[in-house]
């Protein structure tokens, strides 16, 4: 039985990532939603590597944008095409004077390529990680709020470092980075999304994993069963990282262009809103919630941006005021669905079986007894 | 006589000006189960934390298993690198546990108010107490290439929960179980670990006169199964004078008395501070 639930849900996922792919074939879908699914999809990588650690480990972490910038500047960094290197670092002299995915392609061809954007990508990764490792020895011993205040100021510390005049050679100072490798269509992302949450839902349901949730759901007991607080703690705001970086190079390649500014803090509180929204403790839910945030701000909210529109007569619309309406949801939100869409639940092909069956359960009999 | 598994020298735990334990010595021998008993705030669990790691003893010296865990001099804490008067006594390793470290050396522990994971399962609760006992690292974990010892793990779950007679409710939400299922739920947690010393707090604290004697039984035989070694603290006088090999009295911090049942319950100061008299005429 359990097998077959597995196989089942491979193939609910492999059906899922085949209609994307063929949206992506087929000519006459609107660029909007294609655009939707190449953020929403980076955007629910890291979603769920904040889900990893304030939904799966109880820590209240908000320094995922700090994360990403590490990453996309690193990716950026090593990446820029050597032909284009004086034009991007105009006022300076770069310290890199090679590009990876370049050096790689000519010595290997298309797969040198491939094989170079990968590897920048895990180095994207592990300089996230390295620095949660760094920035974890001493915040890690925080509690809750105060945990969230650390990385939010490690966040902000990171852009501002990032653009210091001294750094200026590596990252630009406060110019933008461009002319690095970046993809077109919506395979790339998708596949590298699908990898890493895969390799995240393996690490949850792993005996880590488990001892992750004993932590979230009671430390002392955790402690006294002999997990060890403080190295799972790390291994989860390290892991979590290592995601969080990748799904900024991610970002990087979308936008071809890095600048520190994009990652504000209120980036950090857009994937903060999608977790909630999701649910605090489910990756279907974070992934779901990601696509619909960006769904809403990017497309079926825009209409509330413009000032020529009207509502009812009332000349109310201006630039911006869909950040308004994305307030009252979060109120909204908070006061009556504080578990999110999915809760704590996820979504598998039983479940959906299961939920159909009630609901047709209930449209003919009007009550159903089945447990 | 069989030896020390778990010796307090003096130890003496102070909070500011309140001294919560005051110069306990205490020995564990080997398969016993002893109690440790008192009133209300004589110092009993802050003796438990003390043993377990939780709080670091402001004076005395805790061994477990023929190995210190921990020592403070006697002048209290910022002396611990004393080289004075008997400094052979204060020197030679000393382990500075945290509670998993103790744990790792085979002390498992329950809590007086019960603390399971909640959000997970009853077969999940004892399942998580097995990742300490891991080979895996994160990778082969993440990876899965640790299937062999995770099955293993699991059939030593399946076969524990059946031992404690929680089998049939194994899918079931930790904090669904009735009250004392849930107890048992977390002495088979501890055991998971493989313990020697079996530490538990109030185990029998809100249970009805049966499930006290279904409770009795279950340590009893437990202990046999598993050879463990027992230290309870407990209110219920029927369990602890039914099952104890040796009693300990605490009372406002202070060891009152020591001894088998029967020399505890005619204790006088015993009888004082905390049995009190049946009135008979």
């Amino acid at each position: 039985m359990k097998l077959a639930n597995k196989t089942m849900n491979i193939f609910f996922i492999a059906g899922l990532y085949l209609t994307v792919f063929l949206l992506d074939i087929v000519p006459g879908v609107p660029p909007m939603l294609l655009t939707v699914l190449k953020k929403g999809v980076i955007f629910s990588l890291v979603a769920v590597s904040m889900n990893l650690l304030n939904g799966f480990t109880g820590l209240f972490s908000l320094g995922q944008a700090g994360f990403m910038l590490m990453g996309a500047y690193s990716y950026a960094v090593i990446n820029i095409s050597s032909s284009l290197k004086p034009v991007v670092y105009q006022y300076y002299s770069p310290f890199f004077n090679f590009s990876l995915t370049e050096v790689l392609g000519n010595a290997l061809g298309g797969f040198g390529v491939v094989l170079g954007v990968t590897v920048s990508m895990i180095i994207a990764g592990l300089v996230a990680a390295f620095m949660a490792f760094l920035i974890g020895l001493p915040v890690l011993k925080l509690k809750s709020d105060y945990l969230a205040i650390a990385t939010l100021g490690f966040a902000e510390i990171v852009r501002a470092l990032i653009q210091l005049e001294a750094l200026a050679p590596v990252t630009n100072g406060s110019q933008l980075l461009r002319g690095f490798p970046y993809f077109r269509g919506i395979f790339i992302p998708f596949i590298i999304v699908g990898i890493c949450i895969a390799v995240i839902v393996l690490l949850i349901n792993s005996t880590y994993g488990r001892a992750f949730k004993a932590i979230r759901d009671d430390e002392i007991a955790a402690e006294a069963m002999g997990i060890n607080l403080a190295s799972h703690k790390r291994l989860a705001f390290v892991i979590s990282s290592f995601f969080a970086g990748v799904s900024g190079a991610l970002l990087a390649m979308y936008q071809t262009t890095v600048q520190a500014n994009t990652f504000k803090s209120a980036m950090t509180y857009e994937i903060l809103l999608i977790v909630v929204i999701g649910g605090i403790g489910s990756v279907s839910g974070s992934c779901i919630g990601s696509f619909l945030f960006i769904a809403c701000s990017e497309w079926w909210l825009r209409f509330l941006d413009n000032s020529n529109n009207n509502i009812f007569g009332l000349n109310i619309l201006r630039s911006g005021f869909r950040m308004v309406v994305f307030s009252f949801v979060i109120m909204i939100m908070v006061l009556f669905f504080r578990k999110g869409i999915m809760g704590e639940r996820e979504i598998s092909s039983e479940n959906i079986v299961k939920s159909v069956k009630s609901l047709i359960c209930r449209i003919k009999k009007g009550r159903c007894n089945e447990r | 006589m069989n030896a020390d598994i778990l010796h307090l020298d003096n130890v003496t735990m102070q909070f500011g000006g309140v001294v919560a334990v005051n110069n306990l010595t205490l020995d564990v021998k080997e398969h016993e189960i002893v109690a440790l008993i008192g009133p209300n705030g004589a110092g009993k669990t802050t003796a438990f934390n003390a043993i377990t790691g939780v709080y670091e003893p402001t004076n005395g010296e805790i061994s477990f298993c023929g190995k210190t865990v921990v020592r403070n001099h006697p002048q209290g804490k910022m002396k611990k690198l004393y080289a004075g008067l008997n400094a052979d006594k204060y020197s030679g390793e000393v382990l500075k546990p945290t509670p998993d470290m103790l744990t790792k050396l085979g002390m498992a522990r329950t809590f007086q108010n019960i603390r399971l994971w909640k959000s997970q399962t009853v077969f999940d609760n004892v399942l998580i107490a097995k990742h300490m006992l891991r080979t895996s690292n994160v990778f082969s974990a993440t990876f899965r290439l640790n299937r062999q010892e995770e099955k293993q793990h699991r059939e030593e779950v399946s076969e524990l929960l059946k031992t404690v007679g929680l089998d049939d409710v194994k899918d079931d939400l930790a904090t669904g179980l009735p009250y004392g299922k849930q107890r048992r739920l977390e002495i088979a947690r501890a055991l998971a670990t493989k313990p020697k010393l079996l530490l538990l707090d109030e185990p029998a604290a809100g249970m009805n006169p049966q499930e006290t004697n279904e409770l009795t039984d279950f340590i009893g035989e437990i202990r046999d199964r598993f050879s463990l070694t027992v230290l309870l603290i407990e209110h219920h006088m029927n369990l602890v004078m039914d099952i104890s090999d040796r009693i300990y009295v605490l009372d406002f911090g202070k060891l009152i008395a020591q001894g088998n049942p029967n020399e505890i319950q005619h204790n006088e100061k015993v009888i004082d501070a905390y049995l009190g008299v049946e009135k008979n005429a």
